[in-house]
């Protein structure tokens, strides 16, 4: 009997049901909680759909919450010290990091439950992203881009020697995209970090990460948590994107193409707008690191880089250029890539991609197969049960992103020109470059490869842990968000002495100027620890 | 190789391997595809075992049995910033304009009528490369009482559009509308502005389709139907959905106006022309799915002449016998039945993370 199909992807279903009460897909302050409606949804794919809560969003609730998280920054963040707020975060941190805690299990039982990810993957994302913040790594993160971890509390000597005070923005508007669901993390903490109130929209696809974060730190912290509302509402509601928009002094915003461009024409003019748009990464691996003894371990980090994620996120690689002439041919480099990403599938098992993920990676293999019949192409690998990885062989270099899900080319290079060429012209949509050479090569291959403007240079195997004091694609994380009191300790210039005029009222001559002169009633600033 | 016209509607078991064996002996790199599978006219015993080529494949790949020179009508499939477009290059379009006939007159006119038609588009000179507007230049010159076309040097002619509607409804004169969805929603937003709404007269009929390439908008089924029966006064049962590829020469139609005009329940899904067989494959495994279970669509159609008849798409449906279950994607399925890989990440990319 003619029926309509099933609409949504399916998806494996799990081996238990932990439990069976709807996840808050949000985040509001009690304060902001207390006149919200919420409604019950239907989230992530059948035949194991869960229930997910969602607060009913409108224009008139966005503007009321936007006065209320500034009021709570005014009370509550406006005047904190930075140390004060780094402590609290310190033990978000921690506490994400340890793998007893209540925030880290909740949040890898919930999202391996709803999002795309294993539980091995995420306990990795968690890795990812909370190590480097660790152990003193928030107080690097801040010096490392403001000069100092004070440089919010008081002037504080800057670039130069001249004293300088950073503040951030009254408040941000942040908006997520759903593919990595640790992504939030730093955009997160550096809202609190310049004492700004955070008003965020998750992705439709993985809308409880954030929230999630937002509740452990106000779990820890009910003031930082006061100044932080998280929400998803449906993409494409011009008039609740506007509501938000036309109010917000900073946006940083994560999204595909069409998206960004629609924030940038819809924000205010004056607000301070930064744009993370549609990114991938690649790996180049020298002649000399193409070892025999080596070419094992170098592929195992290959396909971890490439496993993590299932190629999602835009540190993902999604081709490895590998250059010929050395002990082990670029082929030989693609079959143990095949086999280390059938390691990685055990250790860092997918979930099943949709139905038209898994399409999409099929078409890929089918005109591979194609190209490898008609002599374009060397040849492929592929996984041999189902779409789990595919590696396909080239000849040459060309840059075409792959279908993700684990599909990755190796293009057999000449060397790092050939490379260059083949990039030329699509260099904005690399985030990072993974690279494997040995000594003095090396080193002259990070110059070239420098030269292409790509945001990040690092290693094999490196390519998903990015650190803090790094960019974003370029840009740092705070730094774009901060306005700069510089004081200026009266370096005038000494007006000429000019004749007095016949008749002109006397005047006492100006005292001479001396840049490194202190105010003789303070106290020299504190050296910073 | 026969050209397919005449041969069309005999459809016996024995037609789909003439076919793959004539078509292996003239398109070259399908055939290096065949041997590189090891499936070859002498280990093909069944149409199911004829490999499909991958609709991305006519980007990359002259998929075609006519001499460079001598077709008759060349199709383009959406390219790319990066990519260049896809090329079905025709040396006959017989089979292509049987089939397409076929199955327009049975599913838009089978009560015969021959009507006024307007066309939400442009002429196919305007177009050449487009199948979409072969398909409405034929079926125009077939059945059109008059045809007036709507786009002209690419622009849209909203107020003759007015002007010819609100004439056949005050004459009573029914109309055939033919166009993409996409532009008859603008059309309708359009009508919206000017708060504005025709009812035309009863017989009149309109064929959507997803034909505007390139394009990522999507409308809800329910949304379409409800505009041009707000917009136009044409019913559910006088809207038929069409949807259609460049690379196949066979197109798939909604069952509305056919079972109004048979007065017995609308059947759910497209039908599938009996010169067309469609299996459905899991998208993990790629074994092929038994009626009503969902999986990659590959067509094998014998509207195919001269680019090969079997067809891998990157579309996820179903089939229940002769009927053909779209999911979403379906008003872009043009766009999207040939890939559009790094537009497709531009656009789809959950940004740089």
């Amino acid at each position: 009997m003619p029926h309509e199909p099933p609409r949504a992807p399916q998806v494996n279903r799990p081996e238990t049901h932990p439990e069976r009460r709807p996840l808050d897909a949000f985040y509001l302050p009690p304060a902001l909680a207390a006149g919200a409606e919420t409604t019950l949804q239907s989230f992530g794919a059948p035949p194991d759909p869960i229930e997910i809560r969602l607060p009913v969003v409108t224009a008139e609730a966005i503007a009321r919450w936007i006065d209320q998280l500034r009021a709570a920054r005014e009370k509550h963040l406006a005047k904190r010290t930075t140390a004060a707020t780094v402590r609290t975060l310190n033990r978000v941190v921690e506490r994400f990091l340890d793998p007893r805690s209540k925030q880290r299990t909740e949040a890898i039982a919930a999202l391996s439950r709803a999002g795309s990810f294993s539980a091995p993957m995420l306990a990795q994302a968690l890795d990812d992203a909370f190590q480097p913040l660790a152990r003193g790594g928030l107080a690097r993160w801040l010096g490392t881009e403001l000069g100092s971890t004070q440089a919010l509390d008081r002037p504080v000597k800057g670039p130069g020697g001249a004293r300088r005070r950073a503040h951030g923005p009254e408040w941000m508007l942040q908006i997520y995209a759903g593919n990595v669901p640790t992504v939030p993390v730093l955009p997160l903490l550096s809202a609190l970090l310049l004492r700004s109130a955070l008003f965020a929209k998750t992705g439709a696809q993985e809308p409880l990460f954030a929230p999630h974060l937002a509740r452990a730190i106000a779990e820890i912290d009910p003031d930082l948590g006061a100044c932080m509302a998280i929400v998803w509402w449906k993409g494409g509601q011009s008039e609740l994107d506007r509501v938000a928009l036309d109010r917000a002094p900073a946006v940083l915003a994560f999204g595909g193409d069409p998206a960004v461009a629609s924030i940038a024409q819809i924000a205010r003019r004056d607000a301070v707008v930064v744009l993370q748009g549609p990114k991938l990464s690649v790996g180049y691996i020298g002649a000399t690191a193409l070892r025999r003894g080596a070419i094992r371990a170098l592929a195992a980090r290959a396909a971890h880089d490439v496993a993590l994620y299932d190629q999602q996120g835009c540190l993902s690689p999604h081709a490895y250029y590998v250059e010929r002439g050395g002990m082990v041919a670029p082929i030989a480099f693609a079959e143990a890539l095949g086999s280390a990403l059938e390691d990685a599938s055990r250790r860092l098992p997918r979930r099943a991609p949709s139905a038209d993920a898994a399409s999409s990676v099929q078409m890929s293999r089918a005109q591979a197969a194609l190209e490898a019949a008609t002599g374009r192409i060397t040849g492929v690998v592929e996984s041999k049960r189902g779409t789990e990885w595919t590696v396909i062989s080239e000849g040459s270099a060309r840059f075409e992103p792959g279908p993700r899900h684990r599909v990755v080319r190796v293009h057999a290079v000449a060397d790092v020109e050939e490379f260059a060429r083949a990039v030329a012209g699509s260099e904005r949509y690399i985030e990072a470059i993974a690279v494997e050479e040995r000594g003095a090569r090396r080193e002259r291959l990070i110059a070239r490869l420098s030269e292409l403007g790509v945001p990040r240079i690092t290693t094999v195997g490196s390519l998903q842990r990015p650190t803090p004091l790094g960019t974003h694609g370029g840009v740092p994380r705070l730094l774009p968000f901060v306005r700069w009191t510089t004081i200026e300790s009266g370096s005038a210039v000494k007006p000429r002495r000019a004749a007095p005029k016949r008749g002109a009222p006397k005047r006492s001559a100006p005292k001479r100027s001396s840049p490194n002169r202190k105010p003789p009633n303070r106290k020299p600033p504190k050296r910073r620890a | 190789m026969d050209s397919g016209g005449d041969f069309l509607f005999d459809v016996s078991p024995p037609r789909w391997l003439e076919r793959f064996r004539a078509q292996f002996s003239s398109i070259h790199p399908y055939a290096a595809y065949c041997r590189y599978l090891g499936r070859t006219p002498e280990t093909v015993t069944d149409w199911r075992e004829i490999p499909a080529v991958p609709a991305s494949a006519f980007k990359t790949h002259d998929l075609s049995a006519a001499r460079p020179g001598t077709e008759v009508a060349i199709f383009e499939t959406s390219g790319t910033s990066v990519s260049r477009p896809g090329r079905v290059r025709l040396g006959s379009t017989a089979a292509y304009e049987a089939s397409l006939l076929r199955s327009f007159e049975q599913h838009l006119l089978p009560d015969g009528a021959r009507l006024a038609t307007v066309v939400f588009g442009p002429r196919r000179m305007e177009a050449p490369r487009s199948s979409l507007w072969f398909m409405v230049d034929r079926v125009t010159e077939a059945h059109a009482r008059t045809t007036l076309y709507l786009v002209r040097s690419g622009e849209p002619k909203w107020t003759e559009a007015d002007a010819v509607l609100e004439r056949a409804e005050a004459r009573g004169e029914p109309l055939l509308l033919l166009g993409t969805t996409l532009f008859f929603m603008a059309y309708f937003e359009h009508l919206g502005r000017g708060g504005r709404t025709f009812t035309l007269p009863p017989g009149s009929r309109a064929m959507d389709t997803g034909g505007a390439k390139g394009t990522t908008v999507e409308f809800a089924r329910e949304e379409v139907e409800a505009a041009f029966a707000h917009r136009l006064g044409i019913a559910q049962s006088h809207l038929v959905n069409e949807y259609g590829m460049a690379e196949l020469g066979s197109q798939f139609y909604d069952d509305n106006l056919l079972a109004h005009h048979e007065g017995r329940p609308r059947r759910g899904g497209k039908a599938i022309p009996p010169w067309l067989r469609t299996r459905v494959l899991h998208p993990e495994t790629l074994e092929e799915q038994p009626d009503g279970e969902r999986g990659i669509l590959v067509h094998y159609d014998l509207a195919n002449v001269d680019i090969p008849l079997a067809v891998q798409t990157e579309d996820i449906g179903c089939r229940v016998d002769d009927r053909l279950f779209l999911e979403g994607r379906l008003l872009g399925a043009e766009a999207r039945g040939c890939s559009l890989p790094f537009e497709t990440f531009l656009a789809e990319s959950g940004g740089a993370s």
